[in-house]
C-alpha cells in the first residue's frame, strides 16, 4: 500500500510541479505581442484558472506525504542514520517543514488570485506564488533525490 | 469583519509565526510514535516507544492559534504597507527552520 501511495504522492507532485511552474513563469513574463513560439504559449495561459488545481494539489500532496511520512521515520531516516547521512536527514526534514509552512500561506494565495488585487497589493501575490514554487520545487527534488538513495522496500 | 471567514493576511501571519514557535520551543500539540501508533499528548516526549514524531502536531498547533486569531481579527487591521511585506512572514519562517535544522545541514 505504501508504494502504491509513494507513486501517488509523486504524481501529484508532478503535477503540482508543472501548474505552478507554468503560472508563475507565466506570471513574471511581460505582456506583449506574442508570435506563437512554444514560450509564448506556455505563458500565455490564464493564471487564475491554475489557482484552484494548485491549491487542491498541495493540499492532496502534503495529505498522501503525511499518511506515508510514519514508513519514512522508521524504514528511511534509521538506516540514513546509520549510514550518517545527516544532509539527507537535514533535508528531508527541511522539506517537511516547508510544506508545513505553505499550508499556511494557501488562503492569501487563493484570495491574491481570485480577487482583482490592487495594483499596489500585486507584490505580495507575486511573491506567495514565487515561495510556494520554491517549496514545491524543493520537495520534489528532495523527494526524488532521496527516493534515489533508498528507493522502495 | 465577517466572523465565520478567517482573514487570509492575518492568518497567514498568524500561522508562520505560531509554526515558528512552536517548532523552536519544540512545543507541538502532540506527537506521534509511529512503532506502536500511539499519541502523545502535549510537548513532553515520551521514551521507550520509538522515534517520535513531532510534524502533525506542529502544524496543529499552527493551524488551531492562525484559525482562531483570523477569525477574531480582520486584514484590515494591517495597514497597506505592513500588507505588502507579509509574504516575509513566512520566509522568515522558514529561514528559522534551517537555522533549527542546521545540525543535519552543515
Amino acid at each position: 500500500m505504501y508504494t502504491t501511495l509513494l507513486i501517488v504522492h509523486g504524481l501529484i507532485a508532478v503535477a503540482l510541479l508543472g501548474a505552478i511552474t507554468h503560472q508563475a513563469i507565466s506570471m513574471l513574463r511581460r505582456p506583449g505581442v506574442r508570435s506563437g513560439t512554444f514560450a509564448d504559449r506556455y505563458t500565455g495561459v490564464n493564471q487564475k484558472t491554475f489557482t484552484i488545481a494548485i491549491l487542491a494539489l498541495y493540499v492532496a500532496g502534503v495529505l498522501v506525504g503525511a499518511i506515508i511520512y510514519p514508513k519514512y521515520r522508521l524504514d528511511v531516516r534509521i538506516p540514513f542514520e546509520e549510514m550518517r547521512l545527516g544532509w539527507a536527514i537535514g533535508a528531508f526534514e527541511l522539506k517537511e517543514h516547508f510544506a508545513g509552512i505553505g499550508l499556511g500561506l494557501l488562503p492569501l494565495y487563493v484570495s491574491s488570485w481570485r480577487t482583482e488585487t490592487e495594483e499596489t497589493l500585486r507584490g505580495t501575490r507575486t511573491a506567495l506564488t514565487l515561495l510556494i514554487l520554491f517549496i514545491v520545487w524543493w520537495d520534489f527534488l528532495v523527494g526524488h533525490i532521496l527516493n534515489n538513495i533508498r528507493g522502495f522496500g | 469583519m465577517n466572523r465565520l471567514r478567517p482573514a487570509p493576511g492575518i492568518f497567514m501571519l498568524a500561522y508562520s509565526v505560531a509554526y515558528a514557535f512552536v517548532f523552536f520551543k519544540d512545543w507541538p500539540l502532540f506527537r506521534y510514535y509511529p512503532l506502536h501508533g500511539d499519541f502523545n499528548w502535549g510537548p513532553r516526549s515520551q521514551t521507550g516507544v520509538g522515534p517520535a514524531m513531532a510534524w502533525y502536531g506542529l502544524m496543529a498547533s499552527a493551524f488551531i492559534v492562525a484559525l482562531l486569531v483570523s477569525l477574531c481579527v480582520p486584514d484590515r487591521v494591517l495597514n497597506r504597507n505592513l500588507y505588502r511585506y507579509l509574504w516575509t512572514t513566512p520566509l522568515l519562517a522558514m529561514v528559522i527552520s534551517v537555522i533549527l535544522l542546521r545540525r543535519f545541514l552543515f
